[in-house]
């Protein structure tokens, strides 16, 4: 408890310096050893910082997720900040100054808040599904990747202890016992909300961008583009036209050149 | 309990040749004399037969090969010598609970008067193991071991360790056996796991390994080889870690080939009056995928002279350095040398010399270190008998450097540096040896010579540890 006060009050602190040149953002390795969980949160914080005119510098290392403070890709180094996932990411930007959804009533930032938790309970869950329960993906994709960047035998051993990780958690979550179908059917679900709250607009909440956009694009890019054994859900989202093109859409505008998978 | 009479040496004789001198060690030991000892090698012997009781499961060739000398002996003296260096033996193979040894004359039809038998009388056993304290360098642990002892009758030990400490948690399984039948030259293989802390630099590690080795004596010291291959995974310990360090979190593999040499021959090993210790250690060690990835000296030396008065001079140096074989290696923090702490460059700070980041020692790839101490008797007396043997004042003066040196560029530069950035600082205190097991230090330290980065401690400074220089 006493550490969570003692990094409130440093944030507080370093809200008062400005943005400065040397922030760093650490991920895996995006060519032969990011998993899709990982790529969409990387996306969607990557996506955000572009959104707010920030600057950043991206580094790439094997060890990212042992080197964040809480596990969890990516994450900041700002100064003497080290600041890991989403929304902890969002809420120190806010404070250096920087707001995309400041245009936003008290009611439509609730409703933000909401779609938010929506994106991270069905679509970061489904994608850890479609990496740690689909057995194809699993041995052909997931453990070969995460266990690439590690010598033999550590390949094999890490990849395996990656694996009964993300199970257990899963299984804690109730996830892991659902079959294709059935998360299909809340991805299908998911995007239905998604798409019927973007309509025809440009962006969720009017013609600016927010940190649910980001949060989106980053999740529906992966999906759609990250070739699998399985690729059912990213027949789901193209169900859904206006989805499409709003990933499209965000894609030209803000990562103008392609990333490399 | 028998009592042990000093008797007159006998004579010639064998009409008047005495009873069973039994237990002969303790008896030996006893004549300090060395009239005594004169006479008892001056008495012709011859042993005919030398029998060992008690073995069930242990083979026959091993037993045989410690006690065979005995059949040399030409006196009664050298019987007892050589019957004692039998029993070292057997008792290093670590498989009997007890061992004991009587001369008795020789008793058949060919047994001339000079003729002895020595039995040996030894008790096995199949389990071992105990719980132990032990001390690390301020710090102590409790170790519990459990052994299966003798598995094929050739002394191959099965030891199973579990040690918690303040610092470390670990556990181990080792198989031993000797080599050649001589327990002198052991052979060990098997696996642990170290759970360690690392507060001066910020980390922890879980290192999973497996190890053998090979020990043998020389002519000059006794050496080790010895093959390991490691899984090590590095985590901060908190939020504060510096970036450097935590820039290493995560799983790595090292493998590593170590040969290390020792020749102590001190008269003890945590207050010495005399000898010279020296030890070396090469190793050379793949990182990951980089097979040879770097090569790491370590020496170090001790002397000790008695001079008048009870006083000890004690000379220590000790140096390493440590060089990648491929460009791009990269040596984990793990494998650097660390420097400073109360018992080696007293006045600083555990391991807190040297390049440093954010209050977290980073260690570097070479250091030295030397020492002068002048070890007196305390200068009153407290308690009664050898009470105060255990006590010592010294002053000392300690130096040493660490830092890198890259062996690209500027190597000749980078070495005159570590020489010239030297740490320096002297004092005096109080060594207390506890139980034979650690050495206890309290000074009183003035470190003359602090550089930027380091951590030093002035004024008193305990320690307590089994390592120093």
């Amino acid at each position: 408890m006493a550490s969570l006060l003692a990094d409130a009050f440093a944030v507080e602190i370093g809200a008062k310096e400005p943005w400065p040149d040397n922030v760093s953002l650490y991920q895996p390795f995006e060519v032969g050893q990011i998993l899709l969980p990982d790529f969409a949160a990387c996306l969607g914080v990557k996506t955000y910082l572009s959104m707010c005119g920030l600057n950043y510098e991206l580094v790439f290392k094997k060890n990212a997720e042992h080197m964040s403070p809480s596990g969890k890709v990516p994450f900041m180094h700002i100064g003497p900040f080290l600041i890991s996932e989403f929304d902890p990411i969002v809420a120190f930007v806010n404070t250096k100054g920087f707001h995309l959804s400041s245009h936003l009533e008290e009611t439509e930032r609730g409703e933000m808040r909401a779609y938010m938790s929506l994106v991270d309970n069905v679509l970061l869950n489904a994608e850890l599904y479609l990496s740690w329960c689909q057995e194809d993906v699993v041995t052909e994709v997931s453990r070969p990747r995460y266990g690439s960047v590690y010598p033999w035998p550590l390949n094999k051993v890490l990849s395996w202890k990656k694996y009964y990780e993300e199970r257990r958690r899963l299984k804690a979550m109730g996830w892991a016992q659902k079959t294709l179908e059935e998360v299909c059917e809340e991805v299908k679900t998911c995007c239905q909300a998604l798409s019927e709250k973007l309509d025809k607009n440009l962006y969720f909440f009017g013609d600016n961008p927010s940190e649910l956009d980001a949060l989106v694009y980053g999740h529906l890019y992966t999906l759609l583009t990250t070739v699998l054994p399985v690729s059912r859900f990213a027949e789901i989202i193209q169900e859904f036209d206006n989805l499409s093109q709003f990933v499209s859409r965000i894609d030209s505008k803000y990562h103008s050149k392609d990333l490399q998978r | 309990m028998e009592s042990v009479q000093a008797k007159q040496p006998p004579t010639t004789t064998p009409e008047q040749q005495p009873q069973k001198l039994k237990p002969v060690h303790r008896m030996l030991l006893g004549f300090t004399g060395q009239e005594d000892r004169k006479i008892f090698n001056q008495i012709p012997a011859h042993v005919n037969k030398v029998h060992v009781d008690g073995l069930e499961h242990t083979k026959h060739d091993i037993v045989i090969k410690q006690v065979k000398d005995v059949l040399e002996a030409q006196s009664i003296g050298e019987i007892c010598v050589r019957a004692h260096t039998a029993q070292s033996k057997l008792r290093k193979l670590d498989i009997f609970k007890d061992i004991q040894f009587f001369i008795d004359t020789s008793k058949g039809k060919q047994s001339g008067t000079n003729d002895y038998e020595v039995i040996f009388e030894v008790e096995e056993r199949r389990l071992g193991g105990g719980i132990h304290g032990e001390v690390g360098t301020n710090d102590g642990a409790v170790r519990t071991a459990f052994k299966f002892l003798n598995l094929f009758g050739r002394a191959e030990n099965v030891n199973m360790e579990y040690s918690y400490g303040t610092k470390m948690t670990s556990g181990s399984l080792m198989f031993s056996k000797p080599l050649f039948e001589n327990p002198d030259i052991l052979f060990r293989t098997g696996g642990y796991q170290h759970h360690g802390e690392y507060p001066w630099s910020g980390y922890r590690t879980i290192d999973r390994g497996l190890l053998a080795d090979i020990q043998f004596p020389s002519r000059l010291g006794s050496h080790t080889l010895s093959c390991e291959g490691v899984w090590r995974e590095l985590g901060c310990m908190n939020r504060t870690t510096a970036f450097a360090v935590r820039e290493q979190a995560g799983h790595s593999l090292k493998y590593a080939l170590k040969h290390i040499f020792a020749r102590d021959h001190r008269d003890n090993n945590i207050l010495p009056n005399k000898g010279t210790l020296f030890t070396c250690t090469q190793e050379l060690a793949g990182v990951d995928d980089k097979v040879l990835g770097f090569v790491k000296h370590n020496m170090e030396f001790q002397a000790f002279k008695q001079l008048p008065l009870s006083t000890v001079f004690q000379l220590s140096l000790g140096g390493g350095i440590m060089k990648p074989l491929q460009s791009g290696t990269e040596v984990s923090i793990q494998d650097h040398f660390f420097l400073g702490g109360p018992l080696t460059l007293r006045g600083f700070n555990i391991n807190a010399v040297g390049p440093s980041s954010d209050g977290n020692a980073l260690g570097a790839n070479a250091y030295w270190l030397g020492g002068l101490h002048l070890y007196t008797p305390l200068p009153f007396r407290i308690g009664k008998g050898g009470f105060d043997d255990h006590f010592r004042t010294h002053m000392f003066v300690n130096a040493g450097s660490l830092g890198n040196v890259n062996f690209d560029s500027n190597m000749k530069e980078d070495l005159q540096r570590l020489a010239e950035t030297y740490r320096l600082s002297y004092g005096l205190g109080i060594v207390v040896r506890i139980g034979g097991l650690a050495r206890l230090e309290l000074n009183y330290c003035v470190p003359a010579q602090v550089r930027q980065g380091d951590s030093s401690n002035v004024g008193l400074q305990f320690g307590i540890g089994v390592t120093f220089s």
